[in-house]
């Protein structure tokens, strides 16, 4: 990768990369895979199908890069809900979910101010900013949100998970939510 | 029973992907009826999608990569020759991703240049954000809806007495998700211009509001997959809209 790439917006690659250029798919393959892949092993805890996940959703930019051409800030979005979706879906045999987001294109939606991503001292920034929303969270709270997001359970199995009555663990979860939609706006 | 408007709570739950039952069904159903929950939920999706960040960024081993590049330089990318639909179809993409590229990109500028002037433009900010999250959905939508070759476009047109305008819907029946673009004149006061959707036998269906100038951010439409549109057609409506039409067609489009 150029050095100049590494500056250029994720729309200006996404355009080299529907004319065929590689070296501007390599470019954002560096930007993002990190942020993807550490948020894969995480739900799949398993290195080769994390890394599978990885490469289909590459791959399949370099396919399907003008999908991605006006939607500025699209990207890291598609990545990482599908990525989960697709994680998910390997690990507790959900297709259902993967096929209803894909379908309904929600994602793009996801990270409507990622376009200050691409850079990557913003993106360490805003990790830093949702891990510490996180850790503030009450230990039982937190448990629920990660289990949702990390394991794809909805709140019924998590009550069946650890034991705690339903309304206990919906409780938790709502909680959670208005704490972290406060500190993540 | 459902509130007036969705609970935030509800929202974030779903978007998370760990509402169930009940609940989740009510959910569903009041978004199909309600724009303005339907646009939080995207809000809700963004806080969501951000959960994955507090992963700890983790590099793939080099070979991932390498396996990568290799497979995408051997794979020659089919460009074949595009049939008249399709080639009719792109060019609409063309228009409504020039459209959406152009509003996303300064609404994301002016996002930005806001938060770095005055923290107390807050609220403004998240307007500007909730935009950029409807263009971004919008983009979306019309990539899955003007690639479908089972799509159909339909030019509405304006009415003689009517003022004047044009505007041009992109509705895919099996998906039941339509875009609308177009431009009207400015509604009069205490008027809003509402889209429907006219189906083969039936009431028409409300597809939304819709501003007058829609050019730039063009509106999605969510409706029940299958639902076969005879035509579409805007109508003047009280401001907020109605359940069903009541006002004049300022703008009509056969669907066939």
């Amino acid at each position: 990768m150029t050095t100049s790439l590494e500056q250029t917006p994720d729309s200006a690659l996404i355009g080299k990369v529907m004319a065929g250029d590689e070296s501007a798919l390599s470019a954002l393959y560096d930007r993002y895979a990190p942020m993807l892949f550490g948020m894969l092993m995480r739900v799949l805890k398993d290195q080769q199908a994390a890394e599978e996940v990885v490469q289909d959703l590459f791959l399949q930019l370099w396919r399907e890069a003008g999908r991605f051409d006006a939607s500025r800030g699209s990207l890291p979005a598609w990545l990482m809900v599908i990525g989960r979706n697709r994680a998910i879906s390997r690990l507790r045999g959900r297709r259902d979910r993967e096929l209803l987001e894909e379908h309904e294109g929600d994602f793009a939606s996801a990270f409507v101010s990622s376009a200050n991503i691409e850079d990557e001292a913003a993106r360490a920034q805003l990790a830093r900013s949702v891990t510490t929303a996180m850790e503030k969270l009450p230990a039982e709270q937190r448990q629920v949100v990660e289990l949702a997001y990390f394991e794809g359970m909805t709140q019924s199995e998590i009550a069946a998970k650890t034991g705690s009555p339903l309304g206990t663990v919906k409780t938790r979860a709502r909680s959670a939510m208005q704490t972290l939609r406060q500190m993540l706006g | 029973m459902m509130e007036a408007h969705a609970n935030p709570d509800d929202l974030d739950l779903y978007a998370l992907g760990t509402l169930d039952g009940e609940e989740k069904q009510t959910l569903e159903a009041h978004l199909r009826d309600c724009p303005a929950c339907a646009q939080k939920l995207a809000a809700a999706r963004q806080r969501s999608a951000l959960l994955g960040m507090s992963a700890v960024p983790v590099s793939p081993r080099a070979q991932v990569k390498s396996a990568l590049m290799e497979k995408v330089h051997a794979e020659k990318r089919q460009v074949s020759q595009p049939s008249p639909t399709r080639a009719r179809k792109k060019r609409w993409g063309l228009r409504f991703s020039l459209g959406f590229g152009l509003a996303t990109a300064v609404l994301v500028f002016t996002t930005f240049e806001l938060a770095r002037q005055d923290l107390e433009r807050g609220k403004r900010i998240k307007q500007l954000e909730a935009q950029v999250a409807q263009n971004a959905a919008a983009m979306d939508a019309m990539g899955q809806v003007t690639g479908a070759p089972d799509s159909a476009e339909v030019t509405l047109l304006e009415q003689p007495g009517g003022p004047p305008g044009q505007a041009h819907v992109v509705y895919n029946a099996r998906m039941g998700v339509g875009v609308y673009s177009g431009q009207l004149a400015p509604a009069p006061a205490g008027k809003s211009y509402q889209l429907w959707l006219v189906p083969a036998s039936g009431a028409p269906v409300n597809a939304g509001l819709v501003e007058a100038n829609q050019q730039n951010g063009a509106v999605v439409m969510r409706l029940t997959p299958g639902l076969v549109a005879k035509a579409f057609a805007v109508t003047l409506e009280p401001a907020g809209g109605m359940a069903q039409p009541t006002g004049p067609k300022v703008l009509v489009g056969a669907a066939s």
